[in-house]
């Protein structure tokens, strides 16, 4: 479209402005009816008008009536951050007969009344709402993307989030399929005893789980199984899985438990590998996390027998389940054990060495502080002859009921002793004379900086989470993966289980160390957004995404080189003016709406519905237009 | 067309992605914290959007410093981020062949919460934008 034809299209609609006070937050700071008058003047805005609470029942009556009237055909609301209303005022237009994608927002409180303050901040609301009005007068109708949904979701992963998942998606009757990449389900829920604060045991959550999906007249599980290959887009992803032959045999009639590995479903595995496909509309990323190798030598780790991790120790107290006044471990007493913190986690660049890739896990795995405290509390319970000494950083107990085991912790006599980052514990073997096989030397800043040694007969290394390696669904998939190496969420808040690419949803601690509610919370809004994804048989989808113009398109093909989601733009072959040509096409359903196609075309002929490059342009022009008229005065 | 090397004005443009910058920008707004008032806030879903003319055509039209706020290495669009810097290193290169301050486009990264990198980002570039001398030639290196 030349530049001339969009001024006359910008001019030709009727653009409604609608400027809240917000109740005096935009109002005491920004002269809203200044900002009325000036628009009011603006070529191709047809009205005006301002409101106490634009978001209120009268507010967006006032839009609807315009709109009902005939008085406007494009909405401009300049209140608080689009975040909290744009669906709000795109709704309002719906339900007024209209259609919602004519709206465009203006932010003029937390960017404008909130950081700004008199005339200045009254200029730059006027001039932003000019910007949307200027955006607005270029908007068409839009159509959302319908497209036909199966109804079936797939289930990635059969740990703790997979699983309550799985369970909570088939409860509201949508078919389920499982993929688990162990022969057994439960995850690392399964590697646990106690689980921290309340005590309950980790097997018979496990079990219940497990059971209710295995039992699920809806769920279908394959153990042994990963997804190998993906294609399709939302609503009709087309999954093909491999299932491998069991490494170990299991021919038994019904599922059984198998202590720190997990629920086994019944028998039998395939005799030899075999491959299928899954039609799905849906998928549940839940491919969970794995507990931090320390490195040779870290803390004494690999050098002394007697240095284990966490899940090491939980599984001997567990395998040993005695009382008495020593912990025993490997036939052992146990007079004294000192448990490091923040082993594997919070570790700062230039303190702490890089691992093989180069990688650093300098975020917190959140869960460790309390797991080793509720190891701690069970060793002082049940073996109080044995002496326990925490080595921390900082003690993060978050959380309800975790505090309370800190403070348990103290009053059952775990000494506590606190090290800076860049003052590590060192693990060291004992004099012969100490009577103990290994001692840490300390510096404690509780005590002012006293250089402590501690001896002891177990050296704990209280290790955190890292995610599973799952590049090969990542770069199946396109999923976007954090610098934590974490499967990063659209918005953590507003959006917090979805991938950006639509119909794929994220669970538990494959996107960040959560503990076993915080990964069942994030299942249980995994499961229903998808369920709610696939209630009607088809979804229907913002219409951002690309389009070709046909008419300028003149198949260069360089928008297909820069697509960022391969199969959303293809050029194929149509008639056009009674001659067969190739012409980009875009698949709607699969297209991010990112945009790198639009910047690459030679003939501008393709653009992002919604958010065109002229529009952009358009919303700069309304930007600098004081200065070009003040140029003009010169 | 030639852009003219010296800014006409002094205001600013921040290309700010919906999924990270942009909601960083409210956040600052949300805890109240000023920052000056020619920081002008676009909100798009990915700045590779843009051709490398977008960005020249902006500084031809008066915009006197460009702050593409991106997700960074976060981008939940795989690959556009590299992309993005690619073609901005092709703006810079037609920036300096025309005799321009290359500190008036700048790319950074900002998140949901980077409240203290938003603002030191946007006061730099003031700083930059307010002073007589920026964008005239034989600024670039600076």
């Amino acid at each position: 479209m030349t530049q001339a034809k969009e001024k006359e299209k910008q001019h030709a609609t009727k653009v409604g402005v609608y400027i809240c006070h917000c109740g005096g937050n935009i109002s005491d700071h920004v002269d809203v009816e200044a900002v009325r008058r000036r628009l009011e003047k603006v070529p191709g805005v047809a009205v005006a008008r301002t409101n106490m609470f634009m978001c209120s029942d009268p507010g967006q009556e006032l839009i609807a009536e315009d709109l009902k009237n005939g008085v406007v055909d494009r909405v401009v609301v300049a209140s608080c951050a689009p975040s909290l209303h744009e669906t709000t005022f795109r709704n309002a237009i719906r339900r007024a007969g209209a259609n919602p994608y004519i709206y465009e927002h203006a932010n003029i409180r937390e960017q404008v009344s909130w950081v700004h303050h008199g005339a200045a901040a009254t200029e730059k609301a006027a001039t932003l709402v000019e910007a949307a009005a200027a955006k607005a007068g270029l908007l068409r109708p839009l159509t959302p993307i319908r497209v036909t949904a199966a109804r079936h979701a797939t289930v990635i992963g059969g740990g703790v989030a997979g699983l309550s998942a799985a369970r909570d998606l088939a409860d509201r009757g949508i078919p389920v399929t499982l993929v688990e990449k162990s022969p057994c389900l439960g995850g690392q829920l399964a590697r646990l005893d106690r689980i921290a604060p309340t005590g309950e045991r980790a097997p018979e959550l496990v079990r219940a789980l497990a059971d209710a999906v295995l039992n699920h007249p809806h769920i279908t599980v394959f153990t042994d199984a990963q997804v190998i290959a993906t294609d399709g887009y939302i609503g009709n992803f087309k999954l093909t899985v491999r299932q491998e032959v069991a490494s170990e045999a299991f021919t038994g009639t019904e599922a059984c438990y198998i202590p720190f590995s997990g629920m086994r479903p019944a028998g039998p595995s395939p005799s030899e590998p075999r491959e299928f496909n899954l039609e799905t509309g849906a998928i549940v990323v839940a491919t969970g996390f794995r507990s931090y190798e320390p490195r040779q030598g870290e803390y004494g780790f690999g050098d002394f027998a007697s240095v284990i991790t966490l899940p090491t120790l939980i599984r001997k107290m567990a395998e040993q389940d005695t009382e008495g006044s020593f912990l025993e471990i490997d036939g052992r007493r146990i007079r004294s054990v000192a448990m490091i913190h923040c082993v594997g986690s919070r570790q700062i660049p230039g303190i702490h060495p890089e691992d093989a890739s180069g990688r650093l896990n300098e975020y917190c795995s959140r869960t460790c502080c309390t797991a080793t405290l509720n190891a701690a509390c069970r060793i002082r319970e049940t073996h109080p002859g044995t002496r326990v000494y925490e080595l921390y950083r900082d003690i993060r107990t978050y959380g309800r009921g975790q505090e309370e085991l800190y403070e348990q912790a103290a009053r059952d006599g775990v000494v506590f002793l606190r090290f800076e980052p860049d003052q590590a514990p060192e693990v060291v073997r004992a004099d012969p004379t100490d009577g103990y096989p290994l001692k840490i030397r300390v510096t404690d800043t509780l005590t002012f900086s006293e250089n402590l040694e501690v001896p002891a007969d177990l050296v704990v290394l209280s290790t955190g989470m890292e995610p599973n390696d799952v590049s090969d669904l990542v770069e199946m998939m396109k999923l976007p993966v954090g610098v934590d190496r974490f499967l990063l969420e659209v918005h953590p808040k507003l959006r917090p289980v979805e991938m950006p690419v639509g119909g794929i949803f994220v669970a538990g601690t494959c996107q960040a160390p959560f503990d076993v509610g915080e990964t069942c919370n994030a299942a249980g809004a995994a499961a229903v957004k998808a369920a709610s994804l696939l209630a009607e048989g088809h979804v229907e989808l913002d219409p951002f995404v690309a389009e070709v113009d046909a008419e300028r398109c003149k198949g260069s093909g360089a928008c297909v080189e820069a697509c960022l989601n391969p199969g959303a733009l293809a050029l194929v072959e149509m008639q056009i003016g009674g001659q067969t040509v190739r012409r980009a096409q875009v698949t709607p359903a699969l297209c991010l709406g990112c945009g790198a196609c639009v910047a690459v075309c030679p003939e501008n002929a393709i653009d992002v519905c919604g958010m065109t490059l002229s529009q952009y342009e358009a919303m700069v022009d309304a930007i600098v237009a004081d200065q070009v008229a003040a140029d003009a005065l010169r | 067309m030639t852009v003219p090397s010296q800014a006409k004005g002094n205001k600013i443009l921040v290309l700010a992605t919906e999924s990270c910058a942009y909601p960083g920008a409210d956040s600052v707004g949300q805890a109240h914290s000023t920052y000056p008032t020619n920081v002008y806030i676009l909100r798009v879903k990915a700045p590779v959007l843009f051709p490398e003319r977008f960005y020249l055509d902006c500084f031809r039209k008066g915009i006197a410093g460009i702050i593409v706020m991106s997700c960074g290495e976060e981008c939940p669009y795989d690959g556009a981020y590299h992309a993005l810097a690619r073609r901005l290193d092709r703006v810079y290169q037609a920036m300096k062949a025309q005799g321009m301050d290359i500190r008036r486009l700048r790319l950074t990264a900002i998140c949901t919460v980077c409240n203290r990198a938003f603002l030191n980002e946007v006061n730099q570039m003031n700083e930059l934008v307010q002073k007589p001398a920026a964008g005239e030639p034989g600024q670039e290196n600076g």
